[in-house]
């Protein structure tokens, strides 16, 4: 399964409306299967910041770490936050180009 | 010349203050009208209060300071989170079109940085805005200055809850911008300022950070903080921002 977070808008940063995406989001995360990976594409992302990010992509962090794929994530602001969640959650994401 | 002055109700509405705070400024000298008529009635010229407005550091430390709480001035008021996001998206569109920032997305950092600072007075005073709700966000491209402002609870009170060990306003800025805690836990929140601080020891701002009587100062490519106590100390938080 692929999630192309721009749908959610080009700049993610409140935590507010992080929490909303990701109650919109949970009935189709609720069809992945149990072998499939889940990749998230940032390519569109303009702005990232830990509040949206911590109640998305940290949230997809705790529960699908072995499965979760991230991809696109060369926009400066999305690398930081990135690192951030990473650290608050002492989990590694992985990332590929 | 007449027609260039205005009367004090005029001034306070532009400046986005209270007439008994145009009052105050004037016995303080802080800002002054330029004639008081034979019936006492004040005047401002103008070009005075066009100067000021340009100040916007000075027309958000006015406002967050201010005895009793008005609206800003419409420009710069946010008074919901939504309000906030989409002015945030009129800043970035702004900004990404400033050629040093456009490359390698770098205005991605400034606007992260503004979201975050922007966004923390809703999260952590919803519900709980002693005066007046929401922040004063201002922006000048040519200074290249961001101002955000509010007349929330301030970071000491926000804090303490959580960690009722906090001695005063700059141990509780120390502990924002450094610990992993927040005003809400046992929710993970309030990480925001430690991504705040990073960002701007590995770019080229700079911030001015006050809450109450404490003064932090981070400067570009720098985690090292700087604090000097405020001689005017006010409740919720000011922050400038240089990019």
């Amino acid at each position: 399964m692929v999630i192309t977070l721009n749908k959610f808008g080009r700049i993610l940063t409140s935590r507010e409306i992080g929490r909303e995406a990701f109650a919109a989001f949970k009935s189709t995360l609720a069809t992945l299967n149990d072998s499939e990976t889940l990749e998230v594409d940032f390519s569109g992302v303009t702005t990232l910041s830990p509040s949206w990010a911590d109640e998305f992509v940290g949230v997809l962090l705790v529960s699908y770490s072995d499965r979760l794929i991230l991809k696109n994530t060369s926009n400066p602001s999305v690398k930081i936050t990135l690192e951030l969640i990473e650290k608050i959650h002492q989990l590694k994401f992985n990332i590929t180009s | 010349m007449i027609h260039d002055v205005i009367p004090i109700s005029e001034a306070a509405r532009i400046l986005g203050v209270s007439v008994q705070t145009l009052r105050r400024w004037d016995k303080s000298g802080k800002f002054q009208p330029s004639f008081i008529s034979p019936g006492k009635h004040r005047f401002y010229a103008r070009a005075d209060i066009e100067k000021f407005s340009k100040n916007l550091f000075s027309v958000a430390r006015a406002w967050v300071s201010a005895t009793v709480g008005e609206p800003p001035a419409l420009g710069f008021y946010c008074p919901t989170s939504a309000e906030f996001q989409g002015r945030l998206s009129r800043f970035e569109l702004m900004i990404s079109r400033i050629p040093d920032l456009k490359e390698g997305e770098k205005f991605s950092l400034v606007s992260s940085v503004v979201a975050e600072i922007g966004d923390n007075p809703f999260v952590h005073n919803l519900g709980k805005w002693p005066d007046i709700p929401g922040t004063f966000f201002g922006y000048d491209e040519h200074k290249r200055q961001v101002v955000i402002a509010d007349r929330g609870l301030g970071v000491y009170t926000t804090l303490k809850t959580a960690k009722p060990g906090l001695r005063d306003d700059k141990d509780a800025l120390k502990v924002a911008f450094t610990e992993f805690i927040s005003g809400r836990t046992p929710e993970k929140r309030g990480n925001g300022l430690k991504h705040v601080r990073t960002v701007i020891s590995k770019s080229n701002l700079d911030l001015v950070f006050q809450s109450g009587d404490a003064i932090l100062t981070l400067h570009r490519h720098s985690d090292v903080m700087h604090f000097k106590n405020s001689a005017e100390p006010f409740r919720g938080t000011l922050a400038l921002i240089d990019f």
